[in-house]
């Protein structure tokens, strides 16, 4: 388990280096005048020029430009924003809500996904079983923008059950509805993931072993096929996680929840990619980070990985 | 609209027993390449889901191809006193908030939707099957640099990506012209899903290298040239084929919502996104403007994603 | 399920004099999208206390589907017991309901599989499997349980007990691994125990080995095994009958020494000859002709007519029955006299 622990750790290294290099690389090397556009509808004023071209080393070769920005990035330096908020205060409000809201819709990731999952692999071909074949088609192919702003304007404006945007306290069951667009594409995904583990592994040899042992029925399923199944799906979740933060950023701006994805989405509009850069950075330091803790769960929950 | 992604996992991906990325048909050998193909077409034309999903895809590419046989109202035409007028008389889906019609608006925008997923996917399959197949064929240190510089761009989630690239790009960002727009979604789009095209292209490279067949072609002294050309390439072609039917569908979500956010396509490109996102803040007086777009974007991603799955089905012995 | 009741349920059938497990003109068929497959079209055997029946014949026949009738494993759908009755002390298993046939697998009737590292769970250590066998059906604790389970892993010989018992499948050989299958499925001092290849996925030293194991953990139990396998030097050592099948059917039932010294049925003859002899050393083997028969559509009449050397009309349009040879012995084929006398 250790060596499998380091070996992913060193393995993460070059992967963040070169995610950040590539995002440097876009912002700042591309042709063309880097602040043109940047600072919303105005352009940049000389002052704030000065103090980026200080800050990011913009005179200095590339390389010297990308230690700096990685040196920013590694002591929580973030930047401001064009009108001098710091980048790692927004984070800091906004971040509470964005992990209330994914938490919401992993909850509907595990409850419906896992739950329809498992019950339509166990009875395949049946009605049910046929029934989410359709529904998670159509969940697969229905942008989530689009579910948002249905659900928004049935359960909002249409036939009122819920206000069409959330408070700027975003209690938990503001969030319910915002949480089930957020995870519908990959409620979708996990059901198919799930169902077709359990179809597969329903055949398994081991699976039978455990019937000809005299096991409960509810054993053989519970102990036995339900722990291998669900390895990929865990898997999944974790390597998904980047989606739904970006299913965040279009969530939290139809919902207008005040989240580090709604402030994306502001920052969006406002043609602000000061704070743009720096907050989509860290999201995906995030995801790489909990990348490698899936990693570590997965060969938690299968034992040939961690033996390798 | 993400799933050509998602579903074959992450950066640092699920690892498989194998330590190979899973492909869904990475040990279909070159002798069964034949009956493969006439299996699947077997198995396919006995799936309504396939002539239907089909059936969509021919006429939304005519749609595309030849927008004014269906209809023929100047999209650009727009009469202000017509502003949000309701659906009825001559314009059958209404006029947006700039009194232009909706129809001939959505119509012309299944152009802008096919081209961009159409082209991306041309770019991406290109772009991934190159690199896979190279990385696969090569091995040693080229296949390590090439699959880990894959894992990099993977470490970019769709949508986040998207955001940083287009907001920061500065041919994007200071006033660009419509093709300018379009080219950059479509590479942004293509930069950020080649990786997975090459994963899977890589793996199937992979299990037919060590096949017997082409262990002996090499012994018999075929060239690089020709066991790629002749019994590498059309092993991987199935599982590719696969991954880019899906692909046009994901890429057309991920266009929509690119375009939704507000950092992908804009005025003047008619696209089904843009319509939505510019008539998000008038759904209380008139929803026609941003329905028939929605409408025509969800049935299209449906349709290439419906597609993908019964060739997928077809294509996979396991799943059958 | 407490010991003294199962106790008290075995003195009730050891009232019963017939044979330990019967099977009675079972048939299986599989219902699949290409059509019906007739896996077992009428197999009958049957297997006494301390006894070891062979069962054997080419891959496809049969042989691991008729097992799995027996232990009410068979995939269903697609696979389906249509006909037939196994009686185990007397009683019919196909009548029983889920719950007692479920008390009767694995305690009373345990089965052996050919692949052990797919057939033992890869995420469970094997103590953790082998202890679930008492947990379950005896509701030992946890720490009885796994003192239970050294035991027994001391008991097919597998060396430091005490420390393995906390590893998982895949880091044991292959030998070892079906040593920890066969320890599960004696755990429990079943009265018939069934080895469905137990040794085809293992090097030719460990196949002995493991086949001297089961011989001897037989003698010490006294309980009925059934051995299944497609290798007639596997059997020869240990069973004391052989039934032979083909095509969903038995074809000959004999004593090995029987079989060996005079096959009455063209089947076992050609398998007898297919195997490699050091004395016919240089001389071409004489294998069976011909492809093993298509399950979807069974030849009319006897089912190897098409690779038969003795076939006649008959054989076409009529299905032999199980022709008495000997008291004993049986063979399914028109013309046994004429095999038997090696004309
Ligand atoms: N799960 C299944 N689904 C469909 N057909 C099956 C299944 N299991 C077995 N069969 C059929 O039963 C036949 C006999 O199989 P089996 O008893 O496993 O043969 P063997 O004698 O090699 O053990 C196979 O050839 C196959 O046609
Ligand atoms: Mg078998």
């Amino acid at each position: 388990m250790g060596r499998y622990t380091v070996r992913r750790l060193l393995q993460l290294i070059p992967v963040v280096l070169g995610t950040t290099f590539i995002i440097h690389f876009l912002v700042w090397q591309l042709p063309g005048d880097p602040f043109a556009g940047r600072c919303g509808d105005r352009p940049c004023a000389p002052a704030f020029v000065a103090m980026m071209t200080e800050k990011y080393q913009l005179d200095e070769p590339w390389i010297f430009q990308y230690l700096t920005f990685l040196k920013n990035l590694l002591v929580g330096d973030f930047g401001e924003s064009f009108n001098g908020v710091p980048v790692a205060q927004i984070l800091a409000d906004t971040w509470p809500v964005t992990i209330r809201l994914a938490l919401v819709g992993i909850a509907f990731e595990i409850i419906i996904g896992i739950g329809a999952g498992v019950l339509t692999g166990m009875r395949r071909g049946g009605f049910l079983d046929n029934l989410s074949l359709v529904t998670t088609l159509f969940f697969l192919a229905i942008p989530v923008f689009v579910i948002g702003f249905t659900l928004q304007y049935l359960l909002g404006v249409q036939f009122p059950i819920i206000r069409p945007t959330v408070t700027p306290e975003a209690r938990w069951d503001e969030l319910i509805v915002p949480g089930f667009v957020l995870a519908s594409l990959q409620m979708a995904i996990v059901v198919r993931l799930a169902r077709s583990t359990i179809v597969e592994n329903l055949r398994s040899d081991y699976v039978r072993t455990a019937t000809a042992k005299g096991l409960p029925r509810m054993r053989v399923v519970g102990v036995h096929l339900l722990r291998n199944s669900l390895i990929p799906v865990v898997t999944f979740l974790g390597t998904d996680l980047g989606n739904l933060m970006g299913g965040a950023v279009v969530t939290e701006g139809i919902f207008n929840i005040n989240g580090v994805g709604g402030q994306l989405f502001r920052a969006i509009h406002l043609h602000d990619s000061t704070i743009i850069v720096p907050m989509v950075t860290v999201l995906v330091l995030v995801y790489l980070s909990v990348n490698l803790l899936v990693d570590l769960l997965y060969a938690v929950l299968d034992p040939r990985i961690r033996y390798d | 609209m993400t799933e050509g992604r998602s579903l074959t996992g992450g950066p640092t991906g699920p690892p498989t027993a194998a330590g190979e990325a899973p492909t869904p048909l990475g040990d279909a050998a070159g002798g069964e390449i034949r009956t493969l193909w006439s299996d699947a077409w077997y198995d396919l034309r006995h799936k309504p889901l396939f002539w239907i999903s089909s059936l969509l895809v021919v006429v939304l590419i005519t749609m595309a191809a030849m927008p004014t046989l269906f209809t023929d109202i100047n999209p650009e035409h727009a009469v202000l006193a017509n502003s949000l007028e309701p659906p009825g008389g001559s314009a059958w889906f209404g006029y947006d908030l700039q009194g232009r019609d909706v129809y001939a608006r959505t119509i012309y925008g299944a152009r802008t939707s096919i081209l961009v997923g159409v082209l991306a996917m041309l770019v991406t399959t290109t772009v991934g099957l190159t690199v896979g197949i190279m990385a696969g064929y090569l091995g040693g240190w080229p296949d390590g640099v090439m699959s880990r510089i894959g894992d990099m761009f993977l470490g970019l989630p769709y949508v986040l990506g998207g955001i940083v690239i287009l907001s920061s790009v500065a041919g994007v960002r200071s006033n660009p012209s419509e093709a300018a727009i379009m080219a950059a979604v479509i590479l942004v789009l293509a930069v950020l899903a080649w990786p997975v095209t090459a994963r899977v292209a890589r793996s199937s490279v992979l299990s037919v290298r060590a096949a017997d067949y082409v262990v002996a072609a090499r012994a018999l002294g075929a060239g690089p040239r020709r066991l790629i050309l002749r019994h590498i390439l059309p092993n991987t072609v199935a599982p590719v084929i696969v991954i880019a039917t899906l692909n046009v569908g994901a890429f057309i979500g991920a266009e929509a919502t690119l375009s939704f956010l507000g950092i992908g396509l804009r005025s003047p490109v008619i696209s089904w996104g843009v319509a939505i996102a510019d008539h998000q803040d008038y759904v209380r007086n008139a929803l026609h403007p941003m329905l028939f777009p929605a409408l025509f974007l969800c049935v299209t991603v449906l349709a290439f994603v419906m597609l993908g799955e019964a060739i997928r089905e077809a294509l996979d012995p396991k799943l059958r | 399920m407490t010991v003294p009741r199962a106790d008290a349920e075995r003195r009730a059938e050891s009232g019963f004099s017939g044979p330990l497990l019967q099977v009675d003109d079972l048939h299986v068929e599989f219902r699949t999208r290409d059509g019906v497959a007739h896996a077992v079209n009428g197999v009958s055997y049957s297997v006494d206390a301390g006894e070891t029946l062979a069962v054997l014949g080419e891959s496809g026949s049969g042989k691991s589907v008729s097992a799995q009738a027996i232990m009410g494993i068979i995939d269903s759908p697609p696979g389906f017991v249509t006909r037939g009755a196994i009686r185990f002390r007397g009683s019919d298993l196909l009548t029983l309901s889920d719950e007692q046939r479920r008390r009767i697998r694995g305690r009373r009737i345990a089965m052996i599989f050919q692949d052990a590292l797919s057939a033992l769970n890869p995420v469970y250590t094997v103590g953790f499997q082998l202890a679930e066998m008492f947990r379950v059906h005896e509701g030992l604790s946890r720490g009885a349980a796994k003192r239970r389970a050294i035991e027994l892993m001391d008991r097919v010989r597998i060396p430091a007990a005490r420390q393995r018992v906390h590893d998982y499948p895949h880091q044991f050989s292959g030998g070892m691994r079906q040593r920890i299958m066969i320890a599960m499925a004696i755990a429990l001092g079943p009265d018939v125990l069934i080895a469905d290849e137990p040794t085809t996925a293992l090097d030719v030293t460990v196949q002995a080995q493991i086949m001297e194991l089961l011989a001897e953990l037989q003698r010490e139990s006294e309980m009925g095994l059934i051995l299944i396998t497609h290798d007639l030097g596997v059997v020869a050592d240990v069973a004391d009958r052989i039934a032979v099948m083909y095509a969903g059917r038995i074809v000959e039932e004999a004593s090995v020494h029987d079989l060996y010294a005079r096959p009455a049925h063209p089947y076992s003859k050609g398998l007898l000859e297919s195997i490699p002899r050091v004395d016919l050393k240089g001389s071409e083997l004489a294998a069976i002709k011909g492809q093993p028969p298509n399950l979807l559509r069974v030849p009319s009449g006897c089912a190897f007519h098409p690779r038969c050397p003795y076939r006649r009309e008959v054989c076409v349009t009529k299905e032999p029955p199980l022709f008495d040879v000997a008291p004993g012995r049986g063979s399914a084929c028109h013309f046994w006299e004429e095999v038997l006398d090696g004309r």
